[in-house]
């Protein structure tokens, strides 16, 4: 059985060559039958690589421990949720469903690009093919997840603790779904440029793609950081930390790509730069599986270091970056540029988003990079935090989230800046209520916070605007409005929401940094502390046992100010006997938007334990505003203007008129 | 057998969904302009639909409709020629459909372990005993303890076990579980007691000598717990109530036994430890790097060892014959490793080559305080 897993994985690395030589030469040589290899090979690869991930998926589940990888990461007695997501908590098996989803989504392009100019699909799927015979290559010389033992052991090593979490379960496939996803839209690119012209359909085509990877990676990333959130036990959901700056940038430049390719697809405007950032936006995913898999940094998600593994990433990294823009820099000046506009209109508001996007990437991508390459010369070993970040990111975006509400209200072609600021009056003064009430009321020092929150009010209300005017309330009867609200496309409620999305997640992050109490105390069974207008009654510590780990539950009462119960929170310390690992695992108590959260410290020695308690205001809007975001991708992907390409009927006619010419 | 024709049936499928579409005529294709075209016009009914929504104005509907006229006009109507480099197109498509047996099948022999079965743990479990390994067995009587922890036989089978596989943690979790269920007994409370002092890297601790003080209460003659209440004698550097002791213990047991000669063993490693510490330098004896060495050999291994360090010592002592105390090291090495002969053939060139009266009496009452005389 394993074995058979190991053959379907060289099978697929054979069928991603020929899927790569194949049908670019048959582009090349206007061979169709060459170019027609590409389509099954695309899906056959597919079907191997899943075949080979699903035999990977049964040993970790029946724990054959002759298999290296289940050995190495895996333990009779886990959960039975956690063996099935151990196989992709190594770096060998989250290698294989890397290339599980490049496959999957050149399969996809495969499938459903019956309608694409043929020497585009055939060049788009030989990218795709080159991407994945690279990395199917790294995987059977450097990370082959079949490799055996024999004699095997009889008992597994575990899997990291910190890993044993639901959130393996979605954080991981969600992220590559992002990152790989990108690599669609760089093979259109790639392609455009081998082919030297920009068909109509190509924008056609890369925006819902874009659309798909960034909505996965929206969710990949907001996953990661509620996770990172709660598991941690540090109560912190951001920390610029090299990996999450890797997933950052590619989010940021995806960002600027969907924004883009809108203009391309409306005005056939932005071609060149819209395959530029195609380019780069799958460049910086590359850039972080890198970063993660080369043992430049020491982090929760760094895999075991192999120098072989990091100078092979290196080679991929080299020749998909380097190529690409090279081929760019050779081709683009054959591609036929766009039409001119006007800087007041939609468009013109776009390629400011796009500025300020790509600004802010280039700022993240300084930060994580600067100490590495400090450190590669052989000076000090620097470190490049938040400061940094708040510093030079923050002037950079702010600009940008103020300007967000006029955007979608302004007209292609020619807008008019003085009208459109007029509609944005009421969600304006929303903003400036904010502000003051919190200035008023909250607390008067904080003019920052009370800023940030009218921005975030801002942002909410000046999205909903732009629903509220295109269906013309205020202008019509109220009935007539709300009818023209229905019929209004899908994409303009998934840009609002979008947009309303980013405006929760800011508020849920000022009012966090600004409003949040903390409180690090020693207590005893039946000590209380007082946070955030609750009292904490600490009850003690009772011992527990888990499946593969043994643990010490410290509970927690909580009542309001005026007394009462308010239901109890439990943090605990658990000790994995397999790999003799502690860790705390954080109690969470939600009321409303907002959290109490309680971490257990180190036990003193006349028997209390340092608790540290957090009161965080409004601290679920971070991720709800994430979920929020998501939303507003998939309701754009449902407008059937996104379905691809032409109508079915318009195909075939396509294919009669074809069918005649050719017989 | 069963994974050849598999891995054949697989390379067969990958092969023929790569020839398919080489061994079909030639699809009809439409050209990429009218591909472009149906884009456009998809375009135009798009601008309808928002102006039937009130989206757009008139005045921008017709300028987006120009817009896109304009772009159908500059539509490039030229076909592509299909005809072509046929005969390279035909040798790629025979390479590509090659590629796959020859490509897959020379890196499987390169990775695979075609011979090597799937070993799911549940199916090693429920082998017959008499086919399993150590593991296996071990695995097997922890999933019967887990399901039934109160069976105390259990536990006193697997305590040894995990002992002599180096478990210690384990074994101690697993013998203090027998003495709970089935009560004392000195065997149990000296195996705890070795267990737990294998915790603590060899040294016997506190716990563990407790546990083999109540071995010995319940047992006066149990051999396990008297040796390693020498071990603990020797650590404390009580060096010649150690050797006593073991040298009793040996003298119990019937010879050939498993402490018997661990008693042997630990009274020779002990002798040489004193006389390093006497001696001082660290050319004189084992350092305690080697004793260290010596405690993670085998024993034929440790045997030679000790041998080859004699032997150096000796040859040391018939160039530099002057010291003493090198001598009496080399005399009680010689008892301590039963060579009678030896010894006493060391002690007559010892005395002879001190040449000092004084040192050379010394040396023969150093002997005989083992039993050794000159000459018979």
């Amino acid at each position: 059985m394993v074995e058979i897993g190991q053959f379907s994985l060289v099978l697929a690395f054979a069928l991603s060559l020929v899927q790569s030589v194949a049908p670019a030469l048959g582009a090349r040589l206007s061979d169709e039958r060459l170019m027609a290899v590409g389509r099954p090979a695309a899906i056959a690869g597919f079907a191997f690589t899943a075949l080979a991930f699903a035999i990977l998926l049964w040993a970790h589940v029946v724990s054959d421990f002759s298999v290296l990888n289940v050995w190495e990461n895996s333990h009779s007695l886990k959960p039975m949720l956690y063996k099935v997501t151990g196989a992709w908590g190594s770096h060998e098996g989250s290698m294989l469903l890397w290339v599980l989803i490049l496959t999957l989504f050149g399969m996809m392009v495969a499938l459903f690009g019956a309608n694409l100019p043929d020497t585009l699909k055939a060049n788009v799927i030989a990218v795709q093919g080159w991407i994945g015979a690279a990395f199917f290559l790294f995987i059977l010389t450097t990370s082959n997840p079949f490799t055996r033992l024999d004699p095997a052991p009889i008992e597994g090593q575990d899997l990291n603790p910190v890993l044993q979490d639901v959130g393996l379960a979605v954080h991981p496939p969600l992220l590559y779904l992002g990152y790989v996803g990108f690599s669609v839209c760089f093979s259109f690119a790639v392609a455009a440029l081998i082919d030297g012209r920009i068909d109509a359909a190509w924008a056609r085509w890369v925006r819902p793609w874009t659309l798909a990877a960034w909505l996965f990676l929206t969710g990949g990333i907001t996953m990661g950081s509620y996770w990172a959130y709660y598991e941690l036990g540090w109560g912190g959901f951001w920390f610029w930390d090299p990996v999450e700056n890797a997933s950052f940038m590619p989010w940021l430049a995806g960002t600027a790509l969907l924004h883009s390719a809108l203009v391309m697809e409306k005005r056939a405007a932005l071609k060149i730069w819209t395959v530029l950032l195609a380019i780069l936006t799958f460049s910086l995913s590359l850039l972080g599986t890198f970063l993660v898999r080369s043992g430049v940094l020491t982090s929760v998600h760094a895999f075991a270091t192999d120098p072989g593994r990091g100078i092979f990433i290196l080679c991929i990294l080299a020749f998909f970056i380097g190529g690409s823009l090279a081929l760019f820099a050779w081709r683009a000046g054959s591609l036929a540029p766009g039409g001119l506009f006007q800087p007041v209109s939609r468009e013109g508001a776009l390629v400011l988003n796009n500025l300020f996007l790509t600004t802010a990437a280039a700022t993240v991508l300084v930060g994580t990079l600067y100490p590495l390459l400090v450190e590669a010369i052989g000076a000090d070993k620097i470190s490049v935090g938040a400061p940094f970040f708040n510093l030079t990111f923050g002037p950079v975006i702010l600009p940008l989230i103020c300007v967000v509400p006029f955007g979608p209200l302004l007209a292609w072609k020619r807008g008019d800046l003085a009208a459109v600021a007029q509609r944005l009056a009421a969600a304006f003064a929303a903003a400036l209520v904010v502000v003051l009430s919190i200035l008023l009321f909250v607390d008067k020092s904080a003019v920052f916070a009370a800023l940030g929150c009218g921005l975030a009010v801002w942002l909410v209300f000046g999205a909903l605007t732009d629903l509220w005017v295109k269906a013309g309330f205020g202008a019509q009867p109220a009935a007539i409005a709300a009818r023209r609200l229905a019929g209004l496309p899908m994409s303009m409620f998934g840009t609002t929401a979008a947009h309303m999305g980013l405006g929760l997640t800011l508020l849920g992050i000022v009012s966090t940094v600004a409003f949040q109490q903390e409180r690090i105390v020693t207590l005893k069974p039946g000590e209380a502390t007082e946070v955030g207008g609750y009292t904490l009654r600490y009850e003690g510590l009772t011992p527990a046992k888990g499946a593969n780990y043994d643990e010490q539950r410290g509970t927690f009462a909580i009542l309001r100010a005026d007394g009462r119960a308010a239901g109890s929170v439990m943090s605990s310390k658990r000790l994995y006997t397999t790999r003799q690992m502690p860790t705390t695992e954080a109690g969470i108590r939600t009321m409303g938007f907002s959290q109490l959260y309680v971490s257990l410290g180190d036990e003193t020695d006349d028997g209390g334990i340092v608790v540290r308690a957090w009161w965080k205001p409004l601290v679920t809007l971070i991720w709800l505003g994430g979920l929020v975001m998501m939303a507003g991708g998939v309701l754009s992907l449902c407008d059937r203007r996104l379905r691809v390409g032409a109508p079915a009927r318009r195909r075939v006619r396509a294919a009669q008129a074809a069918g005649e010419a050719a017989g | 057998m069963f994974f050849w024709t598999v891995a054949a049936l697989l390379t067969l499928a990958a092969s023929l969904a790569v020839l398919a579409p080489l061994a079909r005529r030639a699809p009809a294709v439409a050209a990429a302009s009218d591909r472009d075209l149906d884009v456009y016009r998809d375009q135009l009914a798009e601008v309808d639909r928002d102006v039937s929504r009130a989206l757009i104005g008139m005045d921008e509907a017709e300028q987006a409709r120009a817009e896109i006229g304009r772009r159908i006009l500059k539509l490039n109507a030229s076909r592509r020629s299909t005809a072509g480099a046929a005969g390279w197109a035909r040798a790629v498509g025979a390479a590509a459909v090659l590629a796959i047996p020859v490509l897959s099948w020379g890196l499987y022999g390169v990775l695979g372990s075609p011979d090597l079965p799937s070993q799911p743990l549940e199916a090693r479990l429920s082998k017959q005993p008499a086919e399993s390994s150590p593991d296996e067995l071990i695995a097997r009587a922890e999933r019967a303890l887990r399901a039934n922890p109160g069976d105390g036989r259990g536990w006193d089978v697997l305590a040894p076990v995990y002992r002599r596989v180096g478990r210690a943690n384990e074994a101690v979790f697993a013998y203090r579980n027998a003495i709970r269920l089935l009560g004392d007994s000195a065997p149990r409370w000296a195996g705890l007691g070795e267990a737990l002092a294998e915790q603590s890297g060899g040294t016997v601790s506190a716990d563990a000598r407790a546990a083999f003080e109540k071995a010995l209460s319940l047992d006066p003659q149990d051999a396990q717990a008297r040796f390693f209440m020498n071990v603990a004698a020797a650590q404390e550097k009580r060096y010649d109530d150690a050797i006593a002791g073991w040298n009793g213990l040996a003298a119990t047991l019937p010879a050939g036994s498993e402490w018997q000669q661990a008693s042997q063993r630990a009274m020779a490693l002990a002798m040489q430890r004193k006389a390093a510490e006497e001696g001082g330098g660290p050319a004189t004896g084992p350092t305690t790097e080697d004793v260290a060495a010596a405690d993670q050999m085998t024993d034929g291994e440790r045997g030679e060892m000790i041998e080859a360090m004699v032997a150096a010592l000796d040859e040391r002592l018939r160039t530099q014959p002057d010291d003493p105390e090198g001598w009496k090291r080399l005399v009680r090495s010689y008892i301590v490793l039963g060579k009678t002969d030896a010894a006493r053939d060391a002690l007559a060139r010892g005395s002879k080559a001190l040449g000092d009266p004084a040192k050379a009496d010394e040396l023969v009452r150093f002997a005989r305080s083992f039993g050794l005389d000159a000459t018979e």
